[in-house]
This record gives C-alpha cells, sequence and structure tokens, in this order.
C-alpha cells in the first residue's frame, strides 16, 4: 500500500530543548495509533505533518505534496487539536458552518455537511447554544466534528478522547474505527494505552522526541529480544509443572504466584515454549484453569521500550 | 458525502473573500464591537449636549461646522479612529494567538496571507461603519440649521474620507504589530499618543513620519490653540495626491509585511 | 530513623494558618511583572520626575550659586506643599501611571476569568477579600513606590539639604498629607484597575478600557471646556477630579473654581461601584446563560 504520510528525517527544535528527533515514519491508509508519555513530541509531530510548524530538519509529504505552505492540501486533511480552544461567542452550528465555509463549500453543502457531522458527533440538540456553554465533552465533541465534517481523506486527531466520558470514547472509536473501513488514513495521537489498544494494533511509539518503535503491536513485541516474554499458568500444580518446563532450554526463570497456585514462566521462545507446554499438559492429564501472556500488550511493549 | 473539491478554492481573493465573509459575520456580533459602537457614538452624545445647549440657551455659540471640524473632526482623529483601529488591527493576529484558535485557521485550504488579508478587511470594514455613522451624526447634530447647504456635504465627505483612510493605514500598521509583537498594543499606545502627537510638532519634514500627518493634510483649516494645544500643531501639509498616494503604500507595505510575518513566523501558543 | 527512611507521615504539629493568605498573588503579580523588559523601563522611566523634583530640592538650597540659570524661575523653585501636589499630580507623572497600569494591571483580573483560575484560587483557605486584596496589593505597590516613597524622600532630602526641621515646623502636616495623598490616588486606581480587569477576559480589551477611559474623560472635559468655558466641566476629568483633591490634601486652592468635594464623591463613587462589580464578578463558578 502507497504511504500516505511520509516523514523523512524529521526534526524539530525549540531554541536548545530538542522536541523532535530524526523522525522517519510512512503512515499507510488505516488507523495508526501514535503513543507516548506526555511531553513525548506527539503533538509537535503532529503539528510538523499538518505544516503548522516548520521543520529543523527534514520533511514531510501528504498525499505525495509538501505539506508547508500548500493550503489546498487541507481541503483533504482534518486536524483535531490538543487546545481546548474556540471562539467562545459563537454556537455550535455558526463555529462549524465557518470553518465549513472556509473550505469553499457553497452554503447549501456548508448547512447539509454541519448538519451531518453535528448528529455524528451527536451534538444536534446543541448546537445553537454558545460555545461558552457547552461541557468538556461536547466541546470535544465538536472539535472532532470540524475536522471530519469535509469528509477529508486523511484525518489527524491530537488526544480525541480526553474529555469524554466511557460511552463518548466508545462511540468515537466506533467512528473512528468506519473510517478505516472506508478506506481513510487517520493518524490518532494519545498518552492513554488503553485508548489506543481499543483503536488499532498499527502503532507509532515516541518518547523523549525519538520514534522508538512502529508497526504492528505483536510484532514489535516479538522484535525486542533483549526481554524474555512472560506466560502466567494458573493450576492444581504449578510446582510439579515448573519441575517438567525448567528442563527445557527456552525456559528461562520461573516465578511461582502467591497465591500458590499460579506460576510466571519467562522464556525467550514462545513458540517452542508454548508447543512444550501443551504437550506437558496433554502428557500429565493436568488441569489447567488459565493461561495469559501478561506482557503480550502495549503497555508492556512500552515499558520494556522506555526502560522502565 | 463524497469528497469533491469546491470550485476556486485555490485563488487567493476567493480565500480573502471567504474569510472576510467568516469573520465579518464573526466581528458583527461579538460583543467588543457593541462596546466600539458605543465608543464611537460618544462624540454623537457630546455633539447633541452641544446642540441643545445651543438651541436652549440665549447665546447664539459657534457654528456648527466649526465646532465639527475643529473638536469633533480631531476628536474622531487623534482618539477614537486610534484606539478602535489599534484593538481591532491587532486583533486581526493576536486574537487567534491568544484564544488558540489558530490551528483552525492554518489547517483550512486558505493562504494564510488571505487570512491576514480577509480579517483585515472584515475589521475595517466594521470599524468604518461604527465610525462614519457616529461622524456623519455627529455632522448632522451640529449643522441642523444648515442642512439645506450642499456645500455642507462636500466637507462631510472629505471629513468621511479622511477618517476612511485612517482606518485603512493605522488599521494596517496595527495589524503589522499585532503580527510582529506580542505587547502590540503597548507599542500602538506608544506610537499612536506618544510618537504621532511628539513628532507633529517638529518643523520641516520631521512631520511626515506621522500617519496623522498625512490625514490632516486633507483638512481645510489648521485648529486653534489653548486647551487643545496637543491636539494642534503648525501643519506643513502635503499635496492632497501625494498623501493620498503615501497613506495607500503605507497600507501596502505594513499589510505587505503583515502577511510575510503571519506566514513565516511560527507562533507558539502558550500563556 | 531518618527522612530518607520515613516517607510520608501526617504532620503532628499545630496547623499554622498563614495570617495573610492573599501574601503569594502579591509575590507573585509583582515578579511577574518585574520579568517585563518593557514594565521595568516604564517603571524606572516613571521615577524620572523624581529625579528631576529631587536636583530642584538641591538646587532650592544652593539657589545663590545658581542665580544665572534662574533669572524670574526663583518661584518654580520655592520648596512648599505646592511643590508636592505638583509631583504627586502631575499630567507626566498620572499619564505614566495609567501606563503601568496597562502593561501590568490589566491582566490581574482578566487573565484569571480567562483560564478559570477562580475555582483554583478559593479551592484554597482564601476569601473573595483575600483574593481581592492580593491583586490591589500589586497595584498598591508598585503606585506606592511612585508617589509615596518619593514624597517621603522629597522631604527626607529637603531637611538634610537646608540641616535644619524649619521646613517641617512650617508645614507640620505636610507628611500626613503626602501620606494622605498618595493612599488616595493609589486607591483610586487600584479600584480603577481592578474594575475595568474584572470587566473581560481578553487582557487586550482591558489595556485599551484603562488607556481610553483616562484620556477619553480628559479629552472630554477640555472639549466642553473650551466650547462653554465652564470649570465644572472638570467634573468629567478623571486627572482633574486628582487634582482638585490633591489640592485639598495640600491646603491648595483647586485649580478649577469648583468644590474639592464634588471631585472627591466621583472619585468615591467609582470605587463603590468598583467593589460592587468586583463583588458580582469574582464568583468561584462561572455562571453561563
Amino acid at each position: 500500500m502507497t504511504p500516505v504520510i511520509v516523514t523523512c528525517g524529521l526534526s524539530k527544535w525549540y531554541g536548545n530543548v530538542l522536541g523532535l528527533s530524526d523522525v522517519s515514519l510512512e503512515i499507510e491508509p488505516g488507523i495508526t495509533g501514535l503513543l507516548g508519555p506526555n511531553g513525548a513530541g506527539k503533538s509537535t509531530l503532529l503539528k510538523l505533518i499538518t505544516g503548522q510548524l516548520r521543520p529543523s530538519l527534514g520533511t514531510v509529504r501528504i498525499l505525495n505534496q509538501n505539506v508547508r505552505n500548500n493550503p489546498s492540501l487541507f481541503h483533504r486533511i482534518g486536524f483535531c487539536p490538543e487546545h481546548d480552544s474556540f471562539y467562545e461567542e459563537m454556537t455550535g452550528w455558526i463555529f462549524l458552518t465557518s470553518l465549513l465555509s472556509l473550505q469553499g463549500f457553497s452554503a447549501q453543502e456548508v448547512r447539509a455537511r454541519a448538519e451531518e457531522a453535528l448528529g455524528i458527533v451527536e451534538l444536534w440538540a446543541d448546537k445553537d447554544r454558545l460555545i461558552r456553554a457547552y461541557s468538556r465533552g461536547m466541546r470535544q465533541r465538536l472539535k472532532v466534528a470540524q475536522a471530519i465534517a469535509h469528509d477529508p481523506e486523511v484525518i489527524i486527531l491530537d488526544e480525541p478522547l480526553s474529555g469524554l466520558d466511557p460511552l463518548g470514547k466508545r462511540k468515537l472509536i466506533r467512528l473512528i474505527k468506519t473510517y478505516r473501513e472506508e478506506g481513510k488514513t487517520v493518524l490518532v495521537s494519545s498518552h492513554v494505552l488503553p485508548e489506543i489498544e481499543a483503536l488499532t494494533k498499527t502503532i507509532i511509539l515516541i518518547h523523549q522526541g525519538k520514534v522508538f518503535a512502529q508497526g504492528d503491536i505483536h510484532s514489535i513485541r516479538d522484535l525486542i529480544e533483549t526481554h524474555p516474554h512472560m506466560v502466567s499458568i494458573r493450576c492444581a500444580e504449578p510446582r510439579g509443572l515448573a519441575v517438567q518446563l525448567l528442563e527445557k532450554e527456552c525456559v528461562l526463570k520461573v516465578h511461582f504466584g502467591p497465591d500458590g497456585r499460579s506460576l510466571l514462566v519467562e522464556t525467550n521462545n514462545r513458540d517452542q515454549f508454548f508447543t512444550t507446554l501443551l504437550a506437558r499438559i496433554v502428557q500429565s492429564r493436568m488441569e489447567v484453569d488459565e493461561i495469559t501472556s501478561p506482557d503480550d500488550n502495549l503497555q508492556a511493549v512500552f515499558d520494556y521500550l522506555v526502560g522502565k | 458525502m463524497t469528497a469533491s473539491p469546491p470550485a476556486g478554492i485555490r485563488s487567493f481573493p476567493s480565500s480573502v473573500g471567504r474569510v472576510f465573509s467568516v469573520f465579518f459575520q464573526q466581528g458583527r456580533r461579538a460583543r467588543r464591537t457593541r462596546f466600539f459602537w458605543l465608543f464611537s457614538f460618544l462624540p454623537v452624545a457630546v455633539s447633541l449636549v452641544i446642540k441643545f445647549n445651543q438651541i436652549f440657551s440665549e447665546r447664539p455659540g459657534r457654528e456648527g461646522v466649526y465646532l465639527f471640524s475643529n473638536l469633533i473632526m480631531l476628536f474622531y482623529l487623534q482618539m477614537i479612529i486610534l484606539i478602535t483601529a489599534l484593538f481591532f488591527g491587532t486583533s486581526v493576529c493576536l486574537e487567534e494567538i491568544e484564544g488558540k484558535t489558530l490551528p483552525y485557521l492554518l489547517t483550512r485550504p486558505v493562504a494564510k496571507a488571505a487570512v491576514v488579508v480577509g480579517k483585515y478587511a472584515a475589521y475595517t470594514v466594521i470599524m468604518i461603519g461604527m465610525v462614519s455613522v457616529g461622524l456623519v451624526l455627529s455632522f448632522l447634530f451640529l449643522n441642523l440649521n444648515h442642512l439645506s447647504d450642499p456645500s455642507l456635504y462636500g466637507l462631510l465627505g472629505r471629513y468621511l474620507g479622511v477618517l476612511i483612510l485612517g482606518l485603512i493605514a493605522y488599521g494596517a500598521f496595527f495589524t503589522f504589530l499585532g503580527s510582529a509583537f506580542k505587547r502590540a498594543i503597548f507599542i500602538g499606545l506608544l506610537f499612536s499618543f506618544g510618537w504621532e502627537n511628539v513628532i507633529q510638532y517638529f518643523p520641516g519634514s520631521s512631520q511626515r513620519l506621522a500617519i496623522a500627518h498625512y490625514l490632516k493634510s486633507f483638512l481645510p483649516t489648521a485648529a486653534p490653540g489653548g486647551r487643545f494645544s496637543f491636539l494642534t500643531f503648525r501643519l506643513e501639509p502635503t499635496a492632497p495626491r501625494l498623501a493620498l498616494l503615501v497613506l495607500f503604500g503605507l497600507t501596502a507595505v505594513f499589510l505587505t509585511l503583515a502577511c510575510v510575518l503571519f506566514s513565516k513566523k511560527e507562533y507558539v501558543l502558550e500563556d | 530513623m531518618t527522612i530518607r527512611e520515613k516517607g510520608y507521615s501526617h504532620w503532628d504539629g499545630q496547623l499554622l494558618e498563614r495570617r495573610f493568605p492573599w501574601t503569594p498573588i502579591t509575590r507573585l503579580g509583582i515578579r511577574l511583572a518585574f520579568r517585563k523588559k518593557y514594565f521595568r523601563f516604564i517603571f524606572f522611566g516613571s521615577l524620572v520626575p523624581a529625579v528631576v523634583f529631587l536636583v530642584g530640592f538641591y538646587i532650592s538650597e544652593r539657589l545663590e550659586d545658581f542665580q544665572f540659570m534662574l533669572q524670574g524661575s526663583r518661584r518654580i523653585l520655592e520648596v512648599n506643599p505646592a511643590y508636592f501636589k505638583t509631583y504627586l499630580s502631575s499630567d507626566f507623572l498620572l499619564f505614566m501611571i495609567v501606563m503601568i497600569l496597562v502593561v501590568s494591571g490589566a491582566g490581574l483580573i482578566s487573565d484569571d476569568l480567562k483560564h478559570n483560575s477562580l475555582q483554583l484560587y478559593f479551592a484554597r483557605p482564601l476569601t473573595k477579600a483575600g483574593y481581592l486584596i492580593g491583586k490591589a496589593s500589586v497595584v498598591v505597590f508598585f503606585l506606592l513606590l511612585l508617589t509615596l516613597v518619593p514624597a517621603l524622600l522629597f522631604i527626607v532630602f529637603k531637611l538634610l539639604f537646608a540641616g535644619d526641621f524649619r521646613f517641617l515646623a512650617a508645614f507640620p502636616w505636610l507628611p500626613l498629607s503626602v501620606i494622605g495623598y498618595s493612599l488616595f490616588l493609589t486607591f483610586f486606581f487600584c479600584a480603577y484597575t481592578l474594575l475595568l480587569s474584572c470587566l473581560s477576559k481578553n487582557r487586550r480589551y482591558v489595556s485599551i478600557l484603562i488607556f481610553a477611559i483616562y484620556l477619553f474623560s480628559d479629552i472630554l472635559f477640555g472639549f466642553f471646556y473650551e466650547t462653554y468655558k465652564k470649570p465644572g466641566f472638570a467634573l468629567f476629568s478623571l486627572k482633574a477630579n486628582l487634582q482638585q483633591v490633591g489640592a485639598w490634601f495640600f491646603r491648595l486652592k483647586p485649580a478649577y473654581g469648583i468644590p474639592w468635594q464634588w471631585s472627591f464623591l466621583i472619585l468615591l463613587a467609582l470605587g463603590v461601584s468598583a467593589v460592587f462589580v468586583l463583588n458580582r464578578k469574582i464568583r468561584g463558578v462561572e455562571v453561563v446563560k
């Protein structure tokens, strides 16, 4: 698939402070999660991608065009900023229709698109209230509405789920997922791991201005050879099972749980280990309650990569 | 809904027009605009007071044209349009930066220069509307007894033209200040009530370093001394055509500088 | 057990409440103002008249040495209560005070309204009065440095240069007048600034209001005075009213032929309306209709 967003050696300094360092990315259609703690450089990267900031080094291209000083490209790009800022004296309707007017649509189309967008984010009933009177969640939804109202091909959302209640988050996640089916490119940033995990498996991990990893969560996990995989097994005879497993080369360590019914195995070859484990369980007819991989998730990947 | 690019989105004038439309509507409705309407109408209230006093007083008092030319007009020229242009001019860029609404504009298919020009045009039209109505009403109230005299309207037209030129020129200058400096208000106040006042008392060509000089070159008579000495000066006027050229030239220069700065500068959205 | 090993533990001792809970607000306001270069420029520029007047004190004690310069001007350098009143109510000083308020006073409350900080303030053991006193104290600090401190120093230097207490014996009430008028000026400008600052969340707008209202009131006075030649129009001008009250403080004849009490009442009315408006506007919760 042709990448939609391409950055090459992108770096940004704020005086002596390094905001972003040598970021080279290729983002393809679909949903990509941009994950990192506060101050990692996510917003800086998104602002560079949307041309709001000038790179100190490197280039950014979207849809094979330079972003900086290329306003016509923004007909195909939608951006939801992180700041909770609006033209407070406007109503939600006027805000949205004003921004749609700037897109160059006719009055009729502006109305139609605004109606649709407000309906999608469930703000239609409050469209004539002043933005000043909106709750935090309503304001966030309005921000998303202005990013999607003109039906862009590329949607860049900076912390879109912040301020939303759990139901609101679920609805927005569902909405974002529909864009993947439509073939759009969505880049979503967040510092909340479960949010990103719920949205996509394709992530970019960023920390201290550098990209630590990019790709599928599981693939990234597998690539981290320095950290063994953890497998947790809950069974009736954990010690007996441990004795059998420790004979295998792929098993590095075994820890016993405090409840006396579980063991945590560290292995450097997950596939081989699972083959062995299943064989042993069948052979010994052992009762096993649960087998999980506690570190096969984004949190563990992130913790490993940032060295916590 | 399919995303078909609207016709003519690429042209600069079209972008300016869209920005103008949006910010004219917004500016018209804004609370601050109501305050500046009131502010622009203060001379109208003063004119009404003077007129009522003339009507009910036994003394004839000064002629309306005299009062208008030497007091009301200078009131507008050296206070009302300066304060109004300072606020609206600096707002073109600064309100987006201070309000952190800049990303909404920068991620639209409009050139940054079009944002500056469009907003400047919208706010200038609003200012001209406010000030013109006040000026015309003041003039009419003060000259209530001479409204049938056609020569008065020529005078009114000239005064109106001077104020409009002033708003255009000062608005452009303050737009440039707003794009260049965070504390544009402070610099603008120093310029308007410091530099513009002081430099006009200097002889020779030094007077030409003030925008007010070119505006006053269009005015028919010099103002009297006395209490209003800070409003008066020994004018060595520039020829009207040259003054007009200079004012439009300054407007173009400052607007261009504002556009260039706004396009090139990176604005950090902080408190 | 060392502190490092002890970890967190609840304080067993007595919880002492700060006597003036608003002092951190004042300290922060002053520190933030002095961080701005242009504020320092205006502030120290405002002290130039004080230096000039101080030189005047010196010359007044050495009149013989400056005969060649002073021909016809001896009256200007006569150090008396009018000299002090001239300094404290001079056009330049009042103008610079307004500029200082534009730069450092406009954002005192408007920034808090813009960022919804009032809830943060009132979630602390701080009352509305404490908050307003804290904010007002920032203005009080700067204005007293420009008015009271130089004026008291003038008295000290006059006594030093004269080498005796004859001056104070001639005008024993002068220190009280200096203190009284400085405080009056300061509290008026406090009320004026805070009133305008609470009217809007936009600091630029407030800056313009502070400057425009002061200037406009004076222009309006000049306008009507020039037209009708009636001193009563001085009541329109904030500057003229301040000067009228100053004349009373220093036992001088007011410049405009109207009783100083009217000027005082106008300024007092502004102060009272400031209190009223501030009481309504400063709330922990914003009510949006």
